[in-house]
């Protein structure tokens, strides 16, 4: 890749497990692996969508982004810096760099704060406003970007509409002006008629702004509307990813063509909620209507194809001509 | 709506629902008149605090604290619920009338068996002998599409998956064979592609041509999939009913409804972000301070200076009708466009 090329951000190999309660003194600990193995770019000015259901870790990969969470294994990076090595003063220094904008806007705002003091907080913290005269300008202006009004300033959050509210948490987001905006489930929260309006609010901000986003959300008519290309997540693993209308209009992935509405099997449910797939198997193998035989030997192949910059992974297409097998960047780079 | 039919298995007439709030008397149920017939499917669309859910309960005279019906009669089978007594009501819940509630998990009891939850249906509604309780639970299991009924009979809640939940509530809902089901967004709390199974299920409900299903949903696309007519409610106020064909096919004739119908993503559209959603601009309007006029009107690209004062007509036309001055089509002239 040349360097005007290289993405703001790369996730290499990430991984995530959590410890589960019980085991014992003397038993083996039980983890869970929440991510496993994920890599992904976003360019700038990109939107990149997460798509995947309740538990597929699009929200654990999103606070990885973010810092707040630290990988077991793998690395963010984020304009070249690896963001996991870094810590303290050098951290908040990056941080206004990428910000987030969480799912419930009810629950992410001081409720003591005033609409003013939230989004002004950030200026303060990154020093980006020197008299209060200035960071009141920047607040208003910045309550004005999001569709509110200067007379919002001295307004509790209680005060607000879940949109209005939604809207706040998006100001104070792009207070610093980020060049990455982490949007996780940022309408699910929201009615129906003010879903619309906050979607046209991150197109525009990407429009205008050049920020590149990346947005989380299970609802995949949303994802096609909003992102240039998708990573569709199935229990902590990329299942499928590419260019947005290409995947949702030709989906390879069974999963994916499920989501899409395009396939003609009927899911199983048989051992749903029963035993766990197999770690060293497809997860998606126990509710597969298309599963071969081989699925039941193996771990599925990470196929790419580099014409129309698509990945895969599964058994279907192995040995297909446009797809080849992909090294996978945990296994050259990733571990420590 | 049809009157007097054999085939109206409910009718609902100016029901209205009255709450004492801190702010004031609100009517999150106002003057709603709608008919669901055998055999026919009818989602109930509206933003949060619209009153679907409200008006849904209302069907099985379930009030919140505080409420008070100052007028209308709800006609189940020709007779109306609103005079019944408690002992009779008791008899028409579960039984003739029942309801699947948003989150299996929390409407199941998680210290019981499935087995044991279901079989107490039999067991307080029918004199059906023990012997045959068993059999008849795992049968009701089986046509909820649960493929292991004898190992789900044995489960407790948390052993099944919220798919498998949601089964499991839709076979308590339909245990005692009742002539309504109620399902109150039954799919919120899934995962997508398991939504559709469940909605698929549903949807198999009424094809025994004895059954009515009432959806209540805010997802315009899962409403496609079950409904055969559609009902919009915005402020309490029933403000569309048309045949499912005609919702998405022609277009409703509301334009709250237009506005839900185009504010969403297509899904298979070919514009993407480059053009705007047309946002519905505005909010919804608190029920204790709603305009004199139609409460959509600070809101509509329609409206004119009537639709702020007073309160707009039923228009009907054909199986459609809309609470508006100004309906899609109507012959009083294209629409507005107010700022």
């Amino acid at each position: 890749m040349s360097p005007e090329s290289s993405p703001l951000l790369e996730t290499r190999g990430l991984v995530r497990e959590f410890d589960l309660p019980g085991g014992g003194l003397f038993g083996r600990r039980k983890t869970l692996t929440a991510v496993s193995d994920v890599s992904f770019a976003i360019g700038k000015g990109e939107i990149l969508g997460l798509v995947g259901e309740s538990g597929s870790g699009k929200t654990t990969i999103g606070r990885m982004v973010m810092r707040l969470l630290d990988p077991t294994r793998g690395q963010v990076i984020f304009d070249g810096l690896d963001l996991t090595h870094l810590s303290g003063r050098s951290l908040r220094r990056q941080r206004r760099r990428f910000q987030m904008v969480f799912q419930d806007p009810y629950a992410s705002l001081n409720p003591r704060m005033r609409a003013g003091e939230i989004v002004g907080e950030p200026l303060v913290i990154h020093g980006l406003a020197t008299s209060a005269r200035e960071r009141r300008e920047k607040v208003s202006r910045l309550l004005e970007r999001v569709g509110l009004s200067g007379h919002d300033l001295e307004r509790y959050p209680r005060e607000f509409s879940g949109g209005g509210r939604q809207r706040i948490g998006i100001a104070r987001a792009i207070a610093c002006q980020p060049d990455l905006l982490v949007a996780d489930e940022p309408i699910a929260s929201l009615d129906l008629s003010i879903g619309a309006q906050i979607i046209n609010l991150f197109s525009s901000l990407n429009k205008t702004e050049r920020m590149s986003l990346l947005f989380i959300s299970h609802d995949l008519s949303v994802i096609r509307y909003l992102s240039d290309r998708v990573v569709v997540l199935y229990r902590g693993r990329m299942v499928e990813s590419g260019p947005t209308r290409t995947v949702l209009d030709a989906p390879v992935h069974p999963y994916t063509r499920l989501l899409a509405g395009i396939s003609s099997g009927t899911p199983s449910e048989t051992q749903n909620g029963a035993g766990e797939p197999s770690a060293s198997l497809c997860p998606f193998l126990t509710r597969c209507p298309e599963a071969l035989s081989v699925c039941r030997e193996s771990m599925p192949p990470s196929l790419e194809n580099p014409e129309s910059g698509r990945q895969v992974l599964c058994h279907l297409v192995a040995g297909h001509s446009s797809w080849k097998s992909s090294a996978s960047p945990s296994l050259s780079q990733g571990s420590p | 709506m049809a009157e007097g039919d054999d085939r109206t298995l409910l009718e609902v007439r100016h029901l209205s629902v009255l709450i004492e709030t801190r702010e004031g008397m609100i009517r999150p149920v106002s003057d709603v008149s709608f008919a669901i017939g055998r055999g026919e499917a009818v989602a109930l669309v509206g933003e949060s605090g619209s009153g679907k859910t409200l008006t849904g309960l209302s069907l099985l005279c379930l009030f919140p604290p505080g409420a008070t019906v100052p007028s209308g009669e709800i006609l189940f089978e020709g007779q109306d619920l609103l005079r019944l007594d408690a002992a009779a009501l008791r008899m028409i819940r579960g039984q003739r009338i029942s309801m699947i509630f948003q989150e299996p998990q929390s409407a199941l009891n998680p210290v019981l068996t499935i087995g044991t939850q279901i079989s107490e249906l039999f067991k307080s509604h029918t004199d059906l002998p023990d012997s045959q309780v068993r059999e008849r639970v795992i049968e009701r299991l089986r046509s909820a599409g649960l493929p292991d009924p004898e190992r789900v009979f044995k489960s407790y809640p948390h052993q099944l998956s919220g798919g498998m939940r949601q089964r499991v509530m839709i076979a308590m809902a339909i245990a005692l064979d009742p002539h309504l089901v109620i399902a109150d967004e039954p799919t919120t709390a899934l995962d997508p592609t398991v939504a559709l199974q469940i909605l698929a299920l549903l949807s198999s409900i009424r094809e025994s041509r004895t059954k009515g299903l009432l959806f209540i949903s805010h997802d315009l696309a899962h409403v496609r999939r079950v409904s055969d007519r559609v009902l919009v409610m915005y402020a309490g106020r029933i403000v569309e009913d048309s045949p499912a064909s005609r919702f998405f096919g022609a277009g409703p004739l509301h334009p709250y409804s237009l506005a839900l119908l185009s504010s969403r993503p297509s899904g298979t559209g070919e514009t993407g972000r480059e053009t705007p959603l047309p946002a519905i601009g505005g909010q919804v309007p608190p029920l204790w301070n709603l305009p004199p006029g139609c409460a959509f009107a600070p809101r509509c690209p329609r409206a004119d200076d009537r639709c702020r004062t007073d309160q707009p007509p039923w228009q009907s036309e054909g199986a459609s009708g809309a609470l508006c001055f100004y309906p899609h089509h109507s012959p009083l002239g294209a629409p507005q466009h107010v700022a």
